[in-house]
């Protein structure tokens, strides 16, 4: 017996069993969609994280120092470490870029009438931002931009100067920019922010290429001198950033700022921790790794239960046409033909139910990626042909059985059936 | 030349050792040549239709020797088992035994799927095993459209389809009334005729009277093997 009689064979006792059949690929199809768009939007997750990492920039090391000293009233007395730092650091130029503090501030940005205090924003059904977005405010070094990534486009950048004398300064990010002087050119003009007028002293280039809702996330921000704490309030920096030149020196850099800290940190009243970013980097993908996982095994499980459903029916089906079995066999079907039949049978459901379930998976990772994360994440291909070869193989696996135990009917028993 | 079938003291018993032992075939030789029409005939529970599954390759003696064509049949593998149902012998069942979700060319063409016969070979010997049986108009049709009658002939023709040398009919005529028996077995004895050996299982004399040759059977032995005069139909 051939492959396609099988098959023409498969499809007719399929058909001729719409409803039972339509239930039964109901099964597998769930379990596919359920996988499909688990597997594809995770994927996303992680290309997007990588992408925004490589927007950023490599070989970028975490520093945190941090302490509890408090005098009597319970202020904080700790030190500002930054200066000790930042000496040490521009003492280390043979492997460090740059340094800067990371913290940021919250503060009322306005300019005429724009103001943060009043920006509108929502989504729109595909996803993009409509309205202004308020930009991020962070407090920096002059090395802000050496350590993110970033490069002047108009005016200049933030200088040593502005730092040490406590310049009212700013230096605006591609989308801020945008947000509040359009396409006007915003170096010179000034920003009221908590109500102190603060110089633009120039604009960063934007550091995403496509035009997506995440660039004006990652290039909307304002960086201030941190010393500007002082007027715009905040919390005294406790983390830091150091740009190594490459990945050689960031190991180098990494084991000297650990030496170097823990001289000037006094562990009894604080601490201090040195991360290479790299380690963020992978922690993120491990744990979107892990989450894919515990998600994949429940689609699994909806997949194994729907697997069942197969072998159940299969099972009905068998026994429903043991008569039929016995005519095939006494006129001389050999048990592989036999055990041909039904698996191809189920291997077909299952296909079905597999094909059914990749239009529905890929209609599903598309709008849940919409949803989450303002972009469109379709399938990618190996994902879709894998998606089809795990039906198949569910029909297969879970047809053996029944398959099997209509092959080993006997003859004479299975002619006497009614 | 060896004899078509020969069976040596054949026994075929249900639950040997226990005391609802039943002996269905109980010590039965039987020589069977080429190009003869036998009459298996016995009452109700005598093992014909045991007989016939033996014969027919369905089922397994438990003890005994069974040469077809000078084959030992036991020593066949369920494989080469079915081979032989399918290339040797062309069963025709009381109850018809026709695939309800096939049609009539399909049921016909079964066997021949099975010997892996390409398709255009496989619907001419269908439509030719078809035509014999009167039937070559309706093979569209679904077993349950036809009646009882027509539906023993698509059973023959599936029997035919392959050409096979054995043509074994268990009780063909018991679902039918009389003048749609008296033609099956009409055709049964012009198979034989054309050189088909004819093995026919039944419980009615009358039916039997048909074959040159009876063979009685009582209680899983032979009491009665006797050639007599055929009533041509």
């Amino acid at each position: 017996m051939n492959l396609q009689q099988a098959v023409k064979m498969a499809w007719k006792s399929i058909w001729g069993k719409k409803g039972r059949s339509a239930l039964t690929i109901l099964g597998i199809f769930i379990g596919i969609a359920a996988v499909m768009t688990i597997v594809s939007v995770m994927e996303g997750m992680k290309l997007k994280t990588m992408e925004q990492f490589e927007a950023m920039g490599s070989n970028r090391i975490t520093v945190s120092i941090y302490s509890w000293m408090y005098d009597e009233d319970g202020n904080d007395i700790s030190k500002d470490y930054f200066p000790n730092l930042y000496d040490y650091c521009n003492g280390l130029k043979e492997y460090v870029l740059g340094v800067t503090p990371t913290g940021w501030c919250n503060a009322t940005v306005s300019y005429g009438t724009k103001s943060t205090a009043n920006m509108q924003y929502q989504w729109d059904e595909m996803g993009n931002i409509t309205g202004d977005v308020p930009p991020s405010l962070y407090y920096g070094s002059d090395q802000y931009a050496a350590c993110n990534n970033l490069t002047i486009v108009k005016g200049r950048d933030l200088a040593p100067l502005d730092i040490e004398k406590y310049n009212q300064v700013c230096v605006m990010g591609a989308q801020a920019a945008k947000t509040f002087f359009g396409s006007a050119d915003p170096v010179g003009k000034e920003l009221m922010v908590n109500g102190n007028k603060f110089l633009v002293a120039g604009v960063y280039a934007s550091r995403l290429k496509d035009e997506s809702a995440d660039q004006s996330r990652l290039d909307n921000f304002i960086v201030f001198p941190y010393t500007a704490r002082r007027i715009l309030g905040g919390e005294k920096p406790t983390e830091f950033l150091v740009k190594a030149r490459s990945s050689e020196a960031m190991t180098e850099a990494i084991s000297r700022l650990s030496g170097f800290l823990k001289g000037l940190v006094d562990q009894n009243t604080g601490g201090y921790n040195v991360y290479s970013e790299s380690q963020w980097q992978e922690q993120s993908n491990e744990y979107l790794t892990m989450i894919g996982l515990v998600l994949g095994g429940i689609a699994a499980i909806s997949l194994a239960v729907g697997g069942i459903g197969i072998m159940n029916i299969m099972l009905v089906t068998v026994t429903e046409r043991t008569r039929e079995i016995g005519i095939r066999r006494a006129i001389g079907a050999q048990r592989s033909s036999i055990v041909a039949q039904f698996l191809i049978e189920a291997a077909m459901l299952c296909g079905i139910g597999g094909i059914i379930g990749i239009l529905f998976g890929t209609a599903g990772s598309v709008i849940l990626s919409n949803l989450l994360m303002q972009m469109t994440i379709f399938p990618p291909v190996k994902v879709t042909v894998g998606a089809f070869a795990l039906s198949v193989a569910l029909g297969i696996i879970f047809g053996s059985y029944p398959a099997v135990k209509a092959s080993k009917l006997q003859p004479v028993e299975a002619l006497r059936a009614e | 030349m060896a004899k078509l079938i020969t069976l040596r003291d054949v026994y075929k018993i249900y639950g040997e050792g226990l005391e609802s032992e039943v002996r269905a075939l109980d010590g039965v030789s039987l020589d069977i040549e080429r190009g003869e029409f036998v009459a298996v005939v016995g009452q109700s529970g005598s093992g014909k239709s045991t007989m016939m599954n033996v014969l027919g390759c369905l089922d397994i003696p438990t003890r005994g020797e069974y040469l077809l064509d000078g084959t030992d049949v036991q020593e066949l593998t369920d494989k080469e088992l079915s081979l032989i149902r399918n290339k040797q012998i062309g069963f025709i069942f009381q109850q018809y035994n026709l695939i309800q979700s096939l049609t009539v060319l399909e049921n016909v063409e079964l066997p021949l799927i099975y010997q892996g016969i390409n398709a255009d070979d496989r619907y001419d010997m269908a439509m030719e095993a078809l035509e014999r049986v009167g039937l070559a108009g309706r093979v569209k049709h679904r077993p349950t459209e036809m009646s009882g009658g027509q539906q023993q002939r698509v059973a023959i023709a599936r029997a035919i389809a392959t050409k096979p040398p054995i043509i074994m009919a268990d009780e063909p005529t018991g679902a039918l009334d009389s003048r749609t028996g008296q033609e099956v077995l009409k055709f049964l004895q012009q198979l034989n005729r054309e050189g088909s050996t004819v093995i026919l299982i039944t419980h009615d004399n009358g039916i039997a009277a048909t074959a040159r040759r009876i063979v009685r059977l009582q209680d899983g032995k032979i009491v009665e093997d006797r050639e007599q005069e055929v009533d041509w139909l």
